[in-house]
């Protein structure tokens, strides 16, 4: 959400849409459940508000990246500070974003991101990977001017 | 498996969501291909960048009252009240905020140390049980292990043998966590390994959850007594609360004890 003030916002509503709607948490194991709802609410809010939340292919970018500024470098990509990672991430639409942060941060397994983003597991793969990809690409040094100002 | 095959694997890799045999040829091909191996190498620093950087959350104050008062009118309007609503809003508090809002920069690093330090711990773990690293000091009798630790840390580790309960004493051995020193203690159920890591809480480690677990491994974690402990196994989650539920008795009986070894 990037702002505070909003995620406050998408927060509460997510968390009174859960309250009301306990009763149709069947599984076991509530957080896909409950990360489905808020996310859905912070969609919602997003598309309110006139952003886009469609998905977005950075393709292009990446390739051409690829192709001018040769290959990331791990030791750099390991000891990258937090800014950077945080510009990086960033830069990543809200579908990649959104599968890295559930994984990463989260600890979440492809099949419980599925679950909440509501796609097949092999879409999750496949959003995981590129993010990834781009991020390396980010911060390990390969992608030119752009990644590291 | 050829490198196409490999890369398309990389990420379910690096995930631990590649079924078993194929974990086994995508390892063998990594093994000898370097540029399939420089890939992999790419994913795992990401994974560390990010796992060491990605923020944490924590919910406002002014926020959790705002959702406990709402909670509340909503459960008066409702016909079920809720169960357990504050332990409850807190995890959810800390999971929602952490997934939305991402680009608003609270810094709070304590869990993302924890999380590193369950990694670490758990990679000790596997290491000792593939390796041949298992045990520095081989000895049943807590009487040969106790004081093997003498003059190589600078604490002495409280030892026990559990024999009687099924869970015999195995050996100890160092283990480095970060730049600290610490004890792992070994004890064994069955063909089962437990790895118990040791050092003093006042260590200014990083704290972690008190339980988790990771890649089919468990993790139970506690602080007691002057100690911090992490006990790692794949033993199943009940037996392995029996054996900590062992320590931590066996822990508080010698802090009361008149005279302490």
């Amino acid at each position: 959400m990037r702002d505070p003030h909003d995620a406050e916002d998408a927060t509460q509503e997510a968390m009174l849409k859960a309250l009301r709607h306990i009763d149709q948490c069947r599984t076991d194991n509530a957080r896909p459940w409950l990360f489905a709802i808020i996310r859905n609410t912070c969609h919602s809010l997003l598309r309110r508000r006139g952003t886009t939340v469609a998905e977005v292919s950075f393709d292009e970018t990446l390739h051409s990246q690829e192709g001018e500024a040769g290959q990331p470098d791990a030791i750099l990509i390991r000891d990258a500070d937090r800014e950077s990672v945080h510009r990086a991430l960033a830069t990543l639409p809200l579908v990649y974003r959104e599968v890295v942060v559930l994984r990463e941060l989260q600890g979440l397994s492809y099949k419980e991101i599925a679950e909440v983003a509501d796609v097949p597991i092999g879409t999750v793969m496949s959003r995981l990977g590129r993010a990834r990809e781009r991020l390396e690409f980010l911060l390990g040094g390969a992608a030119g001017k752009e990644g590291r100002k | 498996m050829i490198c196409d095959e490999v890369r398309v694997r990389l990420d379910a890799r690096v995930d631990d969501e590649l079924p078993p045999a194929e974990m086994v040829e995508f390892d063998a091909h990594v093994g000898q291909c370097g540029d399939c191996r420089t890939l992999q190498e790419r994913k795992l620093a990401l994974r560390n960048a990010l796992a060491r950087e990605l923020p944490q959350f924590e919910a406002p104050q002014s926020l959790r009252h705002e959702l406990e008062e709402a909670a509340r009118r909503a459960a008066g309007e409702s016909m079920r009240p809720t169960r357990t609503p504050s332990r409850w809003w807190a995890l959810a508090l800390a999971a929602s905020l952490a997934i939305v809002a991402t680009g608003s920069w609270q810094l709070a690093t304590t869990r993302a140390n924890g999380a590193m330090l369950t990694q670490t711990l758990l990679e000790s773990h596997v290491r000792s049980l593939i390796g041949e690293h298992l045990t520095d000091v081989v000895s049943s009798d807590l009487h040969t292990v106790k004081p093997w630790f003498n003059g190589r840390l600078d604490f002495s580790p409280p030892v026990y043998d559990f024999a009687g309960r099924g869970y015999p004493l195995l050996g100890g051995r160092l283990e480095y966590v970060g730049e600290r020193k610490v004890a792992a203690l070994v004890y064994g159920r069955r063909k089962h390994v437990i790895n118990v890591f040791i050092w003093p809480a006042d260590a200014g480690m990083a704290q972690g959850p008190p339980a988790a677990t990771r890649h089919g491994y468990h993790l139970l974690h506690w602080n007691q007594t002057d100690f911090t402990y992490w006990v790692v196994s794949d033993l199943g989650t009940t037996e392995l609360g029996e054996f900590a539920g062992l320590l931590k008795d066996a822990d508080s009986a010698a802090a009361t004890a008149p005279t302490r070894q």
